[in-house]
């Protein structure tokens, strides 16, 4: 089924077998392999990507309903060497050890931010449910979170982009 | 660019990651009996393609057991758990693979499934040619007339398994050119990998190349030699193609190794001031199907450390691996050390109960002045003057009135032996550095540039650890066990001083610019025999919901850690396996029903804990310098040894319900909200 998106500000043009998840074309087709699968039963949230601004599992969406989508990945945050302030905010507080959770966490921290949304830190592990951490505990993780917000605002960045 | 910073922009290379051409995936087609016998199977690749067996290979594992209770390949003329491999299909896609699956078809008789210890241990042998389920049986520590006591106490505990669940599952890619198998794989120890595809597909040492890719944590279930590892080499010899393949979460469950799964019966003798004077127990572990697994001996180690950080004179201990129709057990962060520590410190709180003592008076009394070896080969510092400064560091005494926080105290025995192999090469101004255990989140990167600094003079920014790779090394052993830092460590010091040592040789004297200026390749196997313990104690407070929910409040660590190389990962990962220790206690399990299914087939049945499980965290590093050159201990695996018995005895103390077991469920504490006050029952 022919599926056209955008991935990262780039166009894609793609004849794609519907049962296809979207994780897959990401990775498989497209070389995006910094989305990550993590398990089998959308439990895990490694794979969070943006769909149109919201963060979403990429393996809870068949790649055809991206049609006309804009997406955002992990790939996609960065401007040349310059890491984007949530991913700075993460090599600084160390809010990894493996990494392969990362990129999930990095996109959900991205969509948290652009809520632009004065949660608490309750509230915040929350908006965390989605995404599963074996490694850290996921307090260097809040703390990302908190850092990135700060970096992001010293960079006059209210909102992400 | 640091690792790290690759991590975040996605830039990883994990094993799922590679591509390479004309690759082809496989999928497993698996047992969906706990037990049956195997009439027929057609369709993919199976048995009788293939019949090896494996077993025996990487952390804990066991070679000196009956071939005729390895794990095979290929089931052939029985299963034994669900999940167990039976046959592979190859196709170019994964979606392909999968689909392929549908043309394999086994015949399977069914036949009663023994899912506990004591059915196993009653019933004939599961694997023919055997006399019994017993994998391994044998008495620790000499035996002794029981001393005349006033205070005998008896209790029994269990602990449930436990899936590892990294994020990223396991997987592999083997390709074969004619001459060479090299295979990427996710895991802790390349040699253990290549080791075992030798041996078990009968190639030569020279025939064999692993390589890790980034691996994406372990926690222990990535060190074995593992079926699906042997098909998909196999199955690259066999077709001359390069053959992928990776686990799916659900097979993760169902077919991975877990850990703990283990029971222990125990029998003190104290005095009436808590004076600890004889203990005799039964520590009894559910193997799973197949023998020579960490399974096999997680019992006799268990054994070794159950006397903990005391001076208990007398020790005898009955140590059973048995097998039952579940998946093969194997290690997960503390692998025998969380089970050994959670049932002394349950005893020591049932004793300090008994005798009317504060839980750090008990402990206190059995402390150790001097260095102490236990009747059954642990040894260990003298404990005290530790445990004196823990219990003020954690504020036991105010806590434990204000907040019926509960109190643990350990020995984390570091797996030294038999040390560990390092490589230094310099060339172009550049060091690169490959160890025989591989990182796979522990930063050991961080541990590496700031000893290579220290010993060198050299600026961090010219060191690379690579990950690791066979052809690197001439030998290695792996991360396990609170290792890195101390053997890892201690080989990367031993590499570089020879690296020193051949720089003054050749340049009259050494300076940080000649080094750089030159080519340089050392390689060293640092062996080490002796026991390099250290001790630990936790502290946590937890409120209970009118529902039976606990929360844990705080999290207190005081761990000493001879010397933090680097702070920021000592602290990264006492948090982090904090959370895991609380994830023991609370909510994590692997559940077979009786008919021997797997209940529990996702990440949330499993119980991984959540960012809102994290409580809060006061953490209290203790240097007191090792013998080694770096001055480090071990870490890794300490708050996984001291949480769960700390959260226990917290929930015991706000509920009044004894806890015997983990993880502990809401339903049981349903009523027993702390806005009640409640005093623990005796037994």
């Amino acid at each position: 089924m022919r599926t056209r998106f955008r991935v990262n500000g780039a166009d894609v043009d793609l004849d794609v077998e519907p049962r296809r998840l979207l994780v897959s074309i990401l990775r498989e087709e497209l070389g995006l392999t910094g989305t990550h699968i993590g398990c089998d039963t959308t439990n895990c949230g490694a794979c969070t990507v943006l769909v149109d601004g919201k963060a979403i599992k990429s393996c809870a969406m068949l790649a055809v309903q991206a049609d006309g989508a804009e997406i955002l990945t992990i790939e996609g945050l960065a401007e040349g060497e310059v890491l984007h302030p949530v991913q700075r905010a993460f090599v600084e507080k160390h809010g990894l050890q493996c990494g392969f959770c990362t990129p999930g966490m990095i996109m959900t921290s991205y969509w948290i931010l652009s809520q632009n949304k004065d949660w608490d830190e309750q509230d915040i592990k929350k908006q965390f449910s989605g995404n599963l951490c074996r490694c850290t505990g996921y307090r260097d993780i809040i703390e990302s979170l908190k850092r990135a917000k700060e970096l992001a605002r010293g960079e006059g960045r209210e909102a992400m982009r | 660019m640091s690792s790290l910073e690759a991590f975040a922009r996605g830039a990883g290379k994990y094993v799922d990651d590679i591509t390479l051409p004309r690759m082809l995936h496989m999928a497993v087609a698996r047992s969906p009996h706990a037990r049956a016998n195997v009439l027929s199977v057609e369709g993919g690749m199976n048995a009788g393609d293939l019949h090896a067996l494996v077993g025996g290979f990487g952390e804990g594992a066991r070679r000196d057991v009956d071939p005729a209770v390895l794990h095979p390949v290929f089931a052939s003329d029985t299963v034994n758990y669900v999940g167990q491999p039976v046959a592979a299909v190859f196709a170019a896609d994964r979606y392909a693979a999968e689909d392929k699956l549908d043309e394999i078809d086994v015949e399977y008789e069914k036949m009663t499934p023994l899912t506990t210890v004591e059915d196993a241990l009653s019933a004939a042998p599961l694997h023919a040619g055997t006399t019994s389920n017993i994998i391994k049986q044998s008495w620790v520590g000499v035996d002794f007339d029981d001393p005349a006591s006033p205070v005998v106490l008896e209790d029994a505990f269990t602990i449930g398994r436990i899936a590892n669940n990294p994020l990223e599952p396991r997987g592999i890619i083997a390709d074969y050119d004619g001459a060479r198998l090299t295979v990427y794989v996710s895991t802790q120890a390349v040699f253990s990998i290549k080791r075992g595809l030798c041996n078990t597909l009968k190639l030569k040492d020279s025939e064999v190349r692993v390589i890790q890719a980034d691996t994406g944590g372990a926690f222990g279930v990535k060190s074995a030699l593992y079926p699906e590892y042997v098909m998909a080499a196999y199955a690259a010899m066999a077709y001359r193609r390069p053959v992928k393949w990776i686990e799916s979460r659900s097979e993760h469950l169902a077919a991975s190794q877990p850990g703990r799964g283990v029971r222990g019966k125990m029998k003190l003798f104290a005095g009436t001031e808590g004076r600890v004077k004889a203990l005799r127990a039964e520590v009894t572990t559910d193997a799973g199907a197949f023998g020579g697994t960490a399974g096999t001996s997680s019992p006799f180690f268990i054994a070794m450390q159950l006397t903990g950080p005391y001076g208990i004179e007398k020790a005898r201990v009955l140590a059973t691996s048995v097998m039952t129709n579940k998946p093969p057990q194997g290690p997960y962060r503390g692998a025998g050390r969380p089970e050994a520590a959670f049932f002394m410190e349950r005893m020591m709180d049932l004793l300090a109960d008994e005798i009317g003592k504060e839980a750090d008076e008990v402990r206190l009394v059995n402390t150790t002045t001097k260095p102490f070896t236990s009747p059954l080969g642990l040894e260990i510092e003298a404990s005290r003057p530790f445990f004196e400064k823990a219990v003020a560091e954690l504020k036991y005494t105010e806590k434990s009135h204000n907040g019926k926080a509960g109190l643990s105290f350990f020995v984390l025995v570091s797996a030294v032996t038999p040390g560990e192999s390092a490589r230094i090469t310099v060339q172009n101004g550049t060091v690169d550095v490959w160890l025989g255990g591989n990182q796979h989140g522990q930063a050991h990167v961080a541990f590496v540039k700031r000893l290579l600094s220290e010993e060198l003079g050299i600026p961090e920014n010219v060191i690379t650890l690579n990950n690791g790779d066979s052809d690197a090394l001439s030998d290695g052993v792996g991360t396990w066990g609170s290792r890195s830092a101390i053997v890892g460590g201690a080989a990367v010091i031993a590499a570089a001083r020879k690296v020193r040592a051949q720089v003054q040789r050749r340049r009259g004297s050494y300076t940080a610019d000649t080094l750089l200026d030159g080519n340089y390749d050392r390689e060293v196997f640092d062996r080490h025999a002796r026991q390099l313990n250290s001790f630990g104690a936790n502290l946590a407070t937890i409120r209970i919901d009118k529902f039976g929910v606990v929360t844990v409040q705080e999290c207190a660590a005081c761990y000493d850690v001879g010397r933090a190389l680097t702070p920021k990962v000592v602290q990264a990962q006492i948090v982090g396996g904090s959370l895991q220790g609380i994830g023991q206690a609370l909510y994590e399990g692997v559940v077979h029903d009786a008919n021997g299914r797997l209940l529990t087939k996702d990440l949330f049945d499993a119980g991984l804990p959540l960012a809102e499980n994290t409580p809060d965290f006061s953490i209290t590093i203790v240097e007191r310098p090792s013998s080694f050159p770096h001055k480090a201990k071990g870490l890794g695996e300490a708050p996984t040894i001291g949480v769960p018995p700390a959260v226990a005895r917290a929930i015991e103390n706000v509920s009044g319900i004894r806890i015997r077991h983990t993880p502990v469920s809401p339903e049981e504490l349903i009523g027993s909200s702390d806005t009640q006050e409640a005093t623990v029952k005796r037994r």
